[in-house]
């Protein structure tokens, strides 16, 4: 979990920079991704770049769709596909 | 139909207070030297939106209604293209064109009972490529409007742009059936403007896929009193829509398919995404729907309205360009036959993009394509093969540069491979295996 934490943050850090000019906001456990400031198209270029990296979308592949709120949500999602994908 | 202002039931809220009452609404007209004109508005303020179409729906013959977000250069071509001479507009970049003037320095209390016949000129929402304009006038718009307010009352929330067709169809729902209408101030947070509706009690709510994704990721989503879920510009997937039905048990779901071509569309209520194949033979509110060669072709009802960029054949039915498998008893979306790829609402032309591409200096060939995306219905992802011997790095930082310099955001590719060459058919043309839309 570490792990897929620090490749999540790391990967949100590229997409911040490429839509945005300023820093990267902090990513607390409790931090609402909607109030990071990304809209619903970084959002979804943000999802797709972590398919690219992680080679999996959970978003895809639940069978129920699920909307995380805060960030500890969002990793947790992910983990929970790790394993499956 | 009669005249807009006549219509009016009900004014206009932010959030919990009322920003124009209906008597406002009814009593404004245009300054008698805009009497004759044809009027281009580009209003970023959905309220100014509501207060314009009032004041000259029946007192001028023509409205051109764009986005307040489309470029300087289209709001011309389009404007030239619709013969207006007029332009109402709260952006400064355009104030300074000859013939511009803001809202409040066109409109006057008091107006003369308005006999014309106004020409409600809407565009496509093609954000790449210019946008068509398709002409309407208020009885078209206003078709499925319900005429009786909904039991208990309905308060519409507006989180659409209200120059779109979708969100022009709220707004004329809830001044015409009499529903109460609440806008939120789209220069905040989306966080807070669904804060701001829900405050308001706000129990209809009309969005594409990709917003309603997006406000189910809301912590304050459950304070949304909703009775009616309304979707629209996308297609609904069903995990989308059995997610609303979780979040909204109370709520009636619709997904509605609709053709700004031909100006009509019909909605769905069962929660399942696609349509009953049954609609084949008789669909909802009088269209008439034909599936040729897994192309959809749409009747709207009453007299056939052409226009010059219709495909429409001789018994009235439009070509929608939306092509549909048929499997289970269930019609299902499969995207558009032209490549055309909707990134949450916003239609991307793939060929715009390619030659955007191809113009920057090292790109010897690029082929667009759409790419499913849970989040945004799809995302435009980009192969390009480069010239021998460059950096891929730099070229990569070289190309979305030229992409955002030249593009709209939603047709910047957000996914970019490098390739070393492509397949082409005997005509030399590139091979675009048509990919999903949404």
């Amino acid at each position: 979990m570490p792990q897929l934490d620090a490749t999540i943050r790391q990967v949100f850090g590229q997409i911040w920079q490429s839509e945005k000019t300023s820093p990267a906001p902090e990513l607390a456990p409790e931090t609402v991704l909607l109030d990071t400031g990304l809209d619903s198209l970084g959002f979804a270029i943000f999802v797709s770049a972590l398919e690219e990296e992680l080679g999996y979308d959970p978003f895809a592949l639940s069978q129920d769709a699920y909307y995380p709120q805060t960030f500890a949500e969002f990793v947790a999602f992910y983990d929970r596909f790790r394993q499956a994908a | 139909m009669s005249v807009l202002a006549r219509l009016v039931r009900d004014g206009v809220r932010v959030g919990g207070s009322v920003e124009v009452t209906a008597e406002a609404l009814r009593a404004t007209g245009p300054r008698r030297e805009l009497a004759s004109s044809r009027v281009a508005l580009v209003l970023r303020d959905p309220v100014d939106v509501v207060r314009a179409v009032c004041a000259l729906d029946g007192q001028v013959p023509a409205m051109l209604i764009l986005s307040g977000a489309t470029g300087a250069e289209a709001v011309s071509t389009l404007m030239r293209q619709a013969g207006c001479e007029a332009l109402l507009t709260d952006r400064e970049d355009l104030l300074a064109r000859p013939g511009a003037r803001r809202l409040e320095e066109a409109l006057t209390p008091g107006r003369q009972a308005g006999a014309v016949a106004t020409a409600w000129l809407m565009t496509t929402s093609g954000t790449t490529g210019l946008p068509k304009i398709v002409p309407h006038d208020l009885a078209s718009l206003a078709r499925t409007v319900k005429r009786r307010p909904a039991p208990g009352g309905a308060v519409w929330g507006l989180l659409y742009d209200p120059s779109r067709f979708a969100g022009m169809q709220v707004v004329l729902q809830a001044l015409i059936g009499g529903d109460r209408l609440v806008v939120a101030d789209p220069r905040l947070p989306f966080g807070e403007q669904v804060a701001t509706l829900a405050a308001a009690g706000v129990t209809h709510l009309s969005m594409t896929p990709t917003l309603w994704r997006r406000l189910l990721m809301a912590p304050g989503r459950d304070a949304l009193p909703l009775r009616q879920v309304t979707l629209g510009g996308e297609v609904a997937d069903q995990p989308l829509l059995s997610a609303l039905a979780a979040a909204y048990p109370r709520a009636r779901i619709s997904h509605i398919y609709a053709s700004t071509e031909a100006g009509v569309g019909f909605s769905v209520t069962d929660g399942l995404a696609g349509f009953p194949e049954g609609y084949l033979d008789r669909a909802p509110d009088g269209v008439r729907l034909r599936l040729i060669d897994g192309m959809l072709w749409l009747k709207a009802p009453g007299a056939a309205r052409g226009g010059p960029n219709l495909d429409m054949d001789e018994d009235g039915f439009v070509r929608t360009g939306d092509r549909l498998e048929v499997a289970a008893g269930r019609a299902r979306f499969l995207g558009r036959d032209s490549g055309l790829i909707n990134v949450g609402g916003a239609k991307v032309h793939p060929e715009r993009v390619e030659a955007v591409l191809t113009a920057v200096p090292g790109v010897v060939m690029a082929k667009v394509t759409g790419r499913r995306s849970p989040m945004a219905g799809a995302l435009v992802a980009a192969e390009v093969q480069l010239a021998p011997g460059l950096d891929p790095a730099l070229a990569r930082r070289t190309i979305l540069d030229a992409c955002r310099a030249h593009l709209e955001r939603e047709a910047v590719p957000a996914i970019l491979r490098f390739v070393d060459g492509f397949e082409t058919n005997a005509a030399g043309k590139l091979v675009r295996t048509a990919q999903v839309e949404a």
